[in-house]
């Protein structure tokens, strides 16, 4: 049981691309965005409805941007004192409606601003954002493994519930820093999922039988190719990868010693005189 | 000897008035002042970005701890033996945090001689362990500068030249007994481009001074416990390589973690003896690409190849190194016109400066700001507007 000081902060980032959302519309009618966010706010809700002290943050990211959708920063207080017209009638937990009602109208206003058509969504400022408070694309790597470290420094579990494709990232960010990865068989049957295996907190998994880990694949890439190598040589200035010896850098442009086999001086032998 | 100009000494200057610090406002009250001595003491981390300075990444570190009979005084809690070997334990956790690709070994001298703790590793686990066993060590004898700095050497100088070397001595007797010319082996030191530097925990004394001097190190002497950890972290960051230093490409490999099932007949045993399940025999491990050596652990060096073995995210925790993030503009409050609300944590701005990002311009409270440049290294909001692909 968590004591009374014990707040659990749970962030969670809910990918909103409208690109792909459109295109799942399309092939499963039975899943899309409204029925994914109904099952984020029936985690949300019970996460809250756990422990009268557990906080909880959405964010919703998509290409160029990420947005916190609760808290928001219009809404002040969380004593759910607000106007009467966002607490519902019908004996609710307070704190629970207000949560609903916001996450709504920010989705809904998120949606309709946003531009732009690429299909890569921007991971790593949502999760640099949700640190704050508490796909692979390579111009994002450093700052993503940037995220991870500390995110793993002040002992923040990074969970990943994916959708569609894998993503190595995302299965590097829950092996670093100790938190689960799950690639879901159903999407329907997404808040079974949230509640089983993301809900309980990191004291309690120890206690539950939980999908194994999978196999997460570290080898790196080089800087040339972007192959993924088992061997490769490293610039000893600027830590760049590459799968072939080269006598320059292409990231520092510095000229490489190159090692040659060292000379064995021929060794003079004594000429025994004939007896 | 005495070529190099010395620094003033503190007690030749004049009298410092601390008491002139402090200012009551008009009701009497100090909390301003409090305020302002609190609010420095957050940013008190200076954070300098060395630019377009080369670092040494690959660092190959020997710290040499004093195990003398000064080590048993008590002006330090416990003692400070106890203390200096408590703080090593948090250095070396550190250090392999922010150099997770470099080696650190320990050297413990007492008694006019010296003997390795521990060799130069890549594991932190073995350094703190042998670090917690110490603590029951006795302190006798003097230490031996000499001793303790060649045996250093033996190893250092075998190290390639692209890798720092380095030195680091934790000094806290005022004598050192050393069996021949000191300054001898400082030229020796120098040749070699050794870096040596040292923590005092007693008083200055003059042949540190110059031994650091020569051979480009730093040179301090604590004032009390929370100045040790301080000076120690300095040493945590890597220094300015010199210009000297040869740049190689080295030959590394990434394995693969394999998970071998209970019913596979090729499960092999792992030289290194893995902590969880006792010495000897590990289900998983790293497989080295070039002779499929097993090993519990990275980073390693493999033993039968020597191939060193990493894995991609110990390269990428250095990077943030190379790339620093610029120190944000501080604005006083009342300049700041915009939001009232920090773009990282969303919390409101509260505090008497705010502080901006120079390239995109958002706003930061101070608690955000120190986390953004300790831990995060980089800006939430830059990252947004980078493009795609």
């Amino acid at each position: 049981m968590a004591s009374d000081d014990d707040t659990n902060l749970l962030v969670i980032v809910v990918d909103v691309n409208p690109i792909w959302w459109g295109q799942q519309a399309q092939r499963e009618p039975q899943f899309t965005l409204s029925k994914c966010l109904d099952a984020v706010m029936v985690m949300g809700n019970s996460h809250m409805a756990m422990t009268r002290t557990n906080k909880l943050a959405v964010i919703a990211s998509h290409c160029q941007d990420s947005h916190f959708l609760y808290p928001s920063k219009n809404w002040k207080g969380g004593d759910g004192s607000g106007d009467d017209a966002s607490s519902s009638g019908d004996g609710k937990y307070e704190l629970l409606s207000v949560a609903n009602n916001l996450i709504a109208e920010e989705i809904r206003e998120v949606m309709s601003k946003s531009k732009g058509n690429s299909t890569d969504t921007m991971l790593a400022g949502s999760l640099a954002k949700a640190l704050c408070s508490a796909d692979d694309c390579a111009l994002q790597y450093m700052n993503f493994m940037n995220v991870i470290f500390a995110a793993q420094k002040q002992s923040v579990l990074i969970d990943a519930c994916v959708l569609d494709s894998d993503s190595g990232l995302l299965q590097q960010a829950c092996d670093i820093t100790g938190g689960l990865y799950l690639k879901i068989p159903q999407k329907v049957a997404l808040a079974q999922y949230l509640l089983w295996v993301f809900l309980p907190d990191s004291e309690q998994r120890s206690q539950l039988v939980l999908p194994p880990p999978v196999h997460v694949d570290y080898r790196a890439a080089c800087f040339c190719h972007r192959n993924l190598i088992e061997i490769g040589y490293v610039c000893s200035v600027c830590l760049s990868i590459f799968c072939n010896f080269s006598p320059i850098c292409t990231t520092c442009e510095t000229a490489f010693k190159i090692q040659l086999p060292t000379m064995v001086k021929a060794k003079k032998k004594k000429l025994k005189p004939m007896s | 000897m005495d070529e190099e100009p010395e620094r003033a000494k503190r007690w030749e200057g004049g009298y410092e008035r601390t008491w002139e610090v402090l200012k009551e406002d008009e009701s009497g009250s100090l909390k301003a002042t409090v305020e302002e001595i609190l609010f420095q003491s957050k940013r008190k981390r200076v954070i300098e970005s060395h630019g377009q300075v080369r670092l040494g990444m690959m660092r190959h570190l020997y710290v040499v701890i004093d195990c003398s009979r000064s080590m048993e005084d008590q002006d330090l809690k416990p003692n400070r033996l106890t203390s200096t070997l408590k703080l090593m334990e948090a250095f070396v956790e550190e250090y392999f945090d922010q150099n997770p690709i470099s080696q650190v070994g320990i050297i413990m001298t007492k008694n006019k001689r010296a003997e390795k703790l521990t060799d130069l590793a890549g594991n932190p686990k073995k350094h703190i362990t042998a670090l917690q066993k110490a603590v029951d060590s006795v302190c006798v004898g003097e230490p031996s500068l000499y001793n303790s700095l060649s045996l250093a050497v033996q190893t250092l100088k075998h190290m390639p030249g692209h890798t720092s070397r380095e030195i680091l001595i934790i000094l806290s007797s005022l004598t050192t007994c050393d069996p021949a010319n000191i300054y001898e082996l400082i030229k020796t030191l120098k040749s070699l481009k050794v870096r040596v530097s040292v923590i005092g925990l007693s008083a200055e004394v003059r042949v540190c001074t110059v031994l650091t001097r020569e051979t480009g190190g730093s040179y301090h002497v604590i004032l009390d416990e929370s100045h040790f950890k301080e000076l120690l972290m300095l040493h945590v960051k890597p220094p300015p390589s010199s210009s000297a230093s040869e740049c190689s490409l080295i030959r590394m490999g990434f394995p693969q973690h394999t998970i071998a099932s209970l019913s596979d007949q090729d499960a092999k045993p792992s030289f290194t003896p893995s902590v969880s399940c006792g010495p000897g025999l590990s289900l998983g491990g790293y497989f080295c690409p070039q002779c499929h050596a097993k090993y519990t652990e990275l980073p390693v060096e493999c033993k039968v190849c020597g191939l060193t073995l990493v894995s991609a995210p110990h390269l990428a925790r250095s990077f943030h190194h190379l790339f620093p993030l610029d120190a944000f503009t501080e604005i006083p409050e009342e300049e700041h016109h915009g939001d009232r609300f920090c773009q990282a944590c969303q919390g409101e701005l509260k505090d008497k400066s705010v502080f901006m990002c120079p390239s995109c311009h958002s706003v930061f409270c101070v608690e955000c700001d120190l986390f953004i440049h300790d831990s995060l290294h980089c800006c939430p909001c830059c990252i947004h507007n980078q493009s795609g692909p």
